[in-house]
């Protein structure tokens, strides 16, 4: 409806611009004019409107330009020329620019349709090569037990079993991680907001984690007066844990990695800077990319999505997610929370 | 003796648990599904139910809601970790705790003992130790290092409910409704604020808390010595 309300006003418009340009100018110009806007409506509408401009353009120049004016005239007839010129134009046009535009909506199809194609296949090159290690490690620590169990010692036992439960949990998280990915791309994902604490959650998060951060030196610097998000508590301890891992996972034991948070007036900051062996400028927005594992080949562990995961999740709430260098050597990564205005408070006098 | 019903429909998961329930010298009942579960709670009458959030026939939170109608034996639930909600749910309907899939059996384990100790002893009048902190819930007092710790009539109220709930999940809702009353059911924040403040009180380091612990996305726990 647009096109053709186009069409009539651009057809207006010419007849202006004619009548401003009558005297001075032959009608051959003026219908220059009127061409001019059924160029126009067809390189940004579809054909219809396309015809009707060209129609109305020659109908107008006709009555209003060729003498008699007010009337169709004899020599009328060889403006048909006119208008069938102005159609053809209208029609070549419209037909190009509707080509152009399939061929542009084809093609984003394809990328989108390749893109998927590669995410599958890294998503099943990931599987294939981190899931199935540990998967060895269970299938022949436990049927080692099953079948020799009773020609072992009570430790060698006790050994193989542990091992089976550490590779049990890696993979599960590692699994965890994969469908936690899938469910936020997909948005399958229900953010539930409540108003959190951020110092609540990295503490929830650090008992989490104690284990495996036990050779990490941890320094908390979040101001007690921090204030409330509005966040989903389950994923953004999520995110907490996977900044954490990752610097857990890339840096040499007794590394210092501190924990802070600081706001302004619109958002909280938080920060995870670890003094690490830090990355390359040009890694710095590859490491949020998905199945990328930062580092050598050998040393990857994990199906690289914990960043991709933090990143979908920030954005989510609102926050941009990022990671720069630390001066002196060391990573920072680093994330936003947009601030909304704190809730009424409980009163009560003070004990 | 001690008798656990396990209402599970993995017969894998049934396995694990009979062995390590069975070494730790409890009797354990199995039921495959929440209609034999139902029956089994009436005829065993069971001192634990360990309950699958995710039966065949059933929902396992309906289930919980009937078996609380009759019995307050503690009830476990073992959830997935996509069942955010459901978990809170089986929570609010009357279910003690939970553990998420997949959980190693020492885990179980603890929550389990901590279920049963809760449920054979009614509140003593013995103080709660929490570290160097005693609190003693019928005098109204407590104390830090011998000290006398100040709370306002809220931070008590808070910090009883915790104590009410002592070793299991006690859920925002529940806190809520018990402390504030249930038209505060979802002021989330109250609690955000009260905990922080009884956490300054209480504990050594409030940042890493050892004793008021976070259960993000569900609750609290107090977890004494």
């Amino acid at each position: 409806m647009k096109g053709y309300a186009w069409a009539i006003g651009a057809t207006a418009a010419c007849t202006a611009a004619g009548l401003a340009m009558e005297g001075r100018f032959d009608p051959v110009n003026i219908a220059m004019v009127y061409l001019l806007a059924v160029v126009i409506v067809a390189l940004r509408f579809t054909r219809g409107p396309a015809v009707l401009a060209s129609l109305l353009s020659v109908a107008t120049f006709d009555l209003v330009f060729v003498p008699p004016a007010g009337a169709f005239g004899v020599d009328d007839a060889q403006y048909l020329l006119t208008f069938a010129i102005m159609l053809a134009v209208g029609l070549v046009i419209s037909g190009l620019v509707e080509s152009v535009r399939r061929r542009a909506r084809e093609q984003s199809k394809l990328e989108l349709e390749a893109e998927t194609e590669r995410m599958r296949s890294a998503l099943l090159a990931s599987i294939s090569h981190d899931l199935r290690t540990p998967l060895a490690v269970m299938a022949g620590a436990s049927s080692t037990l099953a079948t020799k169990g009773e020609s072992l010692s009570a430790g060698e036992r006790v050994q193989l079993a542990s091992s089976i439960y550490g590779q049990a949990r890696e993979m599960s998280e590692q699994v965890a991680k994969v469908l936690e990915m899938t469910r936020l791309e997909t948005g399958a994902l229900r953010v539930e907001r409540d108003w959190e604490s951020l110092g609540e959650l990295a503490g929830a998060v650090l008992r989490r984690l104690a284990e495996r951060m036990a050779g990490h030196r941890i320094v908390l610097d979040l101001p007690a007066a921090l204030p409330l998000v509005r966040v989903d508590a389950t994923l953004i301890e999520h995110v907490l844990a996977n900044l954490l891992e990752n610097v857990a996972r890339h840096t040499p034991r007794d590394t210092l990695v501190q924990l802070r948070a600081k706001w302004t007036a619109s958002e909280v900051l938080v920060s995870v800077e670890d003094y690490g062996p830090g990355l390359a400028p040009a890694d710095l927005e590859r490491v949020f990319g998905k199945f990328e594992h930062g580092g050598p080949e050998g040393a990857r562990r994990g199906v690289g999505l914990g960043l991709a995961i933090c990143r979908a999740i920030v954005a989510l709430h609102g926050g941009r997610i990022w990671a720069e260098a630390v001066p002196g050597g060391g990573l920072a990564l680093r994330f936003t929370l947009p601030l909304e205005a704190p809730p009424a408070l409980p009163q009560e006098q003070p004990a | 003796m001690t008798t656990i019903l396990v209402v599970e429909d993995e017969p894998e998961i049934r396995r694990f648990l009979r062995s390590s329930l069975g070494a730790e010298g409890y009797r354990v009942v199995e039921s495959p599904n929440a209609r034999r579960g139902a029956l089994d709670a009436g005829m065993h009458k069971p001192d634990l139910a360990i309950v699958d959030l995710a039966l065949p026939d059933r929902d396992g939170r309906e289930l919980i809601r009937e078996l609380r109608q009759w019995s307050a034996m503690p009830i476990v639930v073992l959830s997935a970790r996509a069942q955010e909600r459901s978990k809170i749910d089986a929570l609010d309907a009357g279910a003690d705790d939970y553990i998420t899939k997949p959980f190693g059996v020492g885990e179980l384990l603890a929550r389990v003992r901590v279920a049963l100790r809760h449920a054979a002893q009614p509140p003593s009048g013995e103080p709660i130790v929490l570290g160097s902190v005693s609190v003693d819930l019928e005098k109204r007092l407590v104390t830090r290092g011998g000290e006398e710790v100040r709370l306002t009539p809220i931070e008590f109220r808070l910090l009883a409910c915790l104590a009410r709930h002592r070793g299991r999940v006690a859920t925002h809702k529940q806190l809520l409704t018990e402390v504030w009353g249930p038209p505060y059911a979802k002021q989330t924040h109250y609690l955000r604020i009260y905990v922080k403040q009884l956490r300054d009180k209480l504990e050594d380091d409030p940042e890493q808390p050892k004793y008021l612990l976070t259960e993000t996305g569900v609750g609290y726990r107090l977890v004494d010595d």
